[in-house]
């Protein structure tokens, strides 16, 4: 399983899906810092919740801890490189090939679960080092306290990084069922982005089971207050996310395991 | 390589690399391949031939786990494509319509078929030198010709040293010098014991590469043999052809003597089994004026077309006379017909 899963990274790594997305993703971060640092929360010590544009230096726990995971919705590029691990293959045709060198199809799987598990938590920890970097200087530069920041990094990182690894989990599971990559980005962004929304806006009691709330659970970033939503347990929300990111894989792999490659 | 003790059917006696067994493929309302029963011996190339369609690529698929079986069995030495723990170590495949990444590198390509097989790195440098392409190896594949992307099919094959090699019309793309190049190739591997199964839907693209053939048509066998046993066969269908202006007079002398004829044209004929050192006399003893005389040999490929083609839609010069179909060449039951 080890040497599939060199096979995986090295895969991945001599196409541009890795360090394009992780790019993007560090882009993205920068911008969610500013956001953090150009609002102003209306609520008494909140940090989610409704924000007003304003100039703020965080210095509340919450408002540092949300700082720290500025980064938190980097987690649909977790998802997306999860879907590509797979739908490439397919795209490019490559995948005649792995099935050649791995013909029982679950280990296949198994092997590109495992890897993007891996790389999703290593681009949550690129991420989490690129806000302890950019945010800790801006920080600093407006008068805040870097070390109150470093302080909260024990409790955020390791709910982030578990959750970029089982966002990652789900890209691969969605992807091995829809292994055609335009159908498989476009259900997937259409979920996270609209669908999941327009759900939980009707059904609010529908939040804490849907995947973005099961997320936010395993973060425990909003431990204080994860009431408000009736969010799972941060360990629950993280089974819940395992869940679905197996279940996918695993009808994946009996989609792909009866499959016909001509 | 284990022997299977049940294999009988090689033509040469040698032991069986590959063996298919009564193998079906249902596509949705299609039978792509139906019962189809045929060895492949080790040390020896064997072409799978039949025209575009007949089922060759399904069949191929179908050995390397990549198409499931409807019905029957298709092994290696007995044992599944599926049941080998590194089947690349024993089965070399290169297959149509496999492609690889446009922006990776040949090299990298090779390592990552090497890194999932648990193959030393060492491997996609020798390959590549062994296909000619260590000049390239750097350079990315999208910018690769079709050659050169059959070469590293080639090369991916070859990564596990495998005793067994399937190749999939492996000459299409290449060059003149690339095809020399593959013959010798192919020929070198079954000369080192390996086997060798090829597909192609050209006999004349494989005569001097080929061992033994199966050939198929509509999912079928047709036949099993040596290539020497069909040339054999293609040697006595010989005919003698003849133009001349004098018709009604060639056929009345024709007539007295025990051949068989068939009058093509107005001005020609052609003479099953006749040969000019008999006819010439003839026609001069009759003092018959000839505008033409060739002696037609049978070729494989006409032959391998009769074949495949079926029996009615034949060319009466192949399948006109009896002796077309010698002894111990009889097709398969549910051949063509």
């Amino acid at each position: 399983m080890i040497t599939l899963m060199r096979s995986e990274w090295l895969k991945l790594r001599t196409t541009a899906v890795p360090w394009v997305l992780t790019g993007i993703a560090l882009i993205i971060n920068a911008l969610l810092i500013l956001v953090i640092f150009l609002t102003r929360p209306d609520v008494n010590g909140g940090g989610g919740g409704q924000v007003s544009p304003g100039y703020t230096v965080p210095h509340t726990t919450q408002q540092l801890r949300n700082l720290v995971g500025a980064g938190f919705q980097g987690y649909l590029f977790a998802l997306l490189l999860g879907t590509l691990i797979v739908t490439t293959e397919f795209r490019h045709k490559t995948v005649t090939t792995s099935f050649l060198v791995t013909p029982v199809r679950t280990k296949l799987v198994a092997a590109k679960l495992l890897t993007a598990a891996i790389l999703g938590a290593v681009l949550a920890v690129i991420l989490l080092v690129g806000t302890i970097i950019g945010g800790g200087l801006t920080l600093s530069a407006r008068g805040g306290s870097f070390t109150d920041m470093i302080h909260q990094v024990p409790s955020v990182a390791p709910g982030f990084i578990l959750v970029f690894a089982l966002f990652a989990i789900l890209g691969v599971g969605v992807g091995s069922v829809l292994t055609n990559q335009v159908a498989a980005i476009v259900v997937v962004l259409g979920w996270f982005i609209i669908l999941e929304g327009i759900l939980t806006g009707l059904v609010h009691s529908a939040f804490k089971w849907v995947p973005t709330g099961a997320a936010v659970a395993a973060s425990n970033l909003t431990r204080d207050r994860g009431s408000d939503f009736g969010l799972f347990h941060w360990w629950q929300g993280a089974l819940l996310m395992l869940f679905y990111g197996l279940a996918f894989a695993a009808i994946g792999s009996l989609i792909l395991t009866r499959r016909d490659i001509t | 390589m284990t022997q299977n003790p049940e294999t009988v059917g090689v033509p040469s006696g040698m032991p069986s690399a590959i063996e298919v067994h009564g193998l079906s493929k249902q596509f949705g309302p299609l039978r792509a391949v139906d019962q189809l029963t045929f060895e492949v011996a080790a040390g020896r190339v064997t072409g799978f031939l039949g025209p575009n369609g007949s089922g060759k690529t399904t069949t191929l698929r179908m050995l390397l786990g990549l198409v499931s079986i409807t019905e029957g069995t298709a092994t290696f030495g007995g044992r599944r494509y599926l049941e080998f723990d590194q089947p690349i170590r024993h089965v070399g495949a290169v297959l149509e319509a496999t492609s690889f990444h446009p922006s990776r590198r040949a090299e990298d390509h090779l390592k990552t078929v090497a890194l999932g097989a648990g193959l030393p790195l060492s491997r996609v440098d020798e390959t590549l030198d062994l296909v000619g392409l260590s000049d390239v190896g750097r350079r990315r594949v999208g910018k690769f010709s079709l050659g050169m992307r059959q070469r590293l099919q080639l090369a991916t094959a070859l990564l596990g040293d495998p005793e067994i090699l399937i190749l999939d019309e492996p000459s299409n793309g290449l060059d003149p010098q690339g095809i020399q190049w593959l013959r010798t190739f192919i020929r070198h591997q079954a000369s080192v014991g390996h086997a060798v199964l090829v597909s192609s839907h050209l006999l004349s693209e494989m005569e001097e590469t080929v061992d033994d053939v199966v050939i198929v048509s509509h999912g079928r066998l047709v036949l099993q043999t040596t290539l020497a046993d069909l040339a054999q066969q293609a040697g006595t269908s010989t005919g003698l052809r003849v133009r001349t202006p004098e018709m009604a007079r060639l056929r009345a002398v024709l007539d007295a003597v025990p051949v068989y004829y068939r009058q093509t044209a107005d001005d020609s004929l052609t003479i099953d089994g006749a040969t000019p050192e008999w006819f010439g006399p003839l026609a001069a003893q009759h003092q018959i004026v000839l505008y033409e005389l060739v002696h037609d040999r049978g070729s494989l490929e006409e032959v391998f077309l009769s074949l495949t083609h079926g029996f009615d839609a034949a060319d009466p010069s192949l399948m006109g006379s009896p002796s077309a179909t010698p002894a111990g060449l009889s097709p398969m039951p549910g051949g063509a017909t």
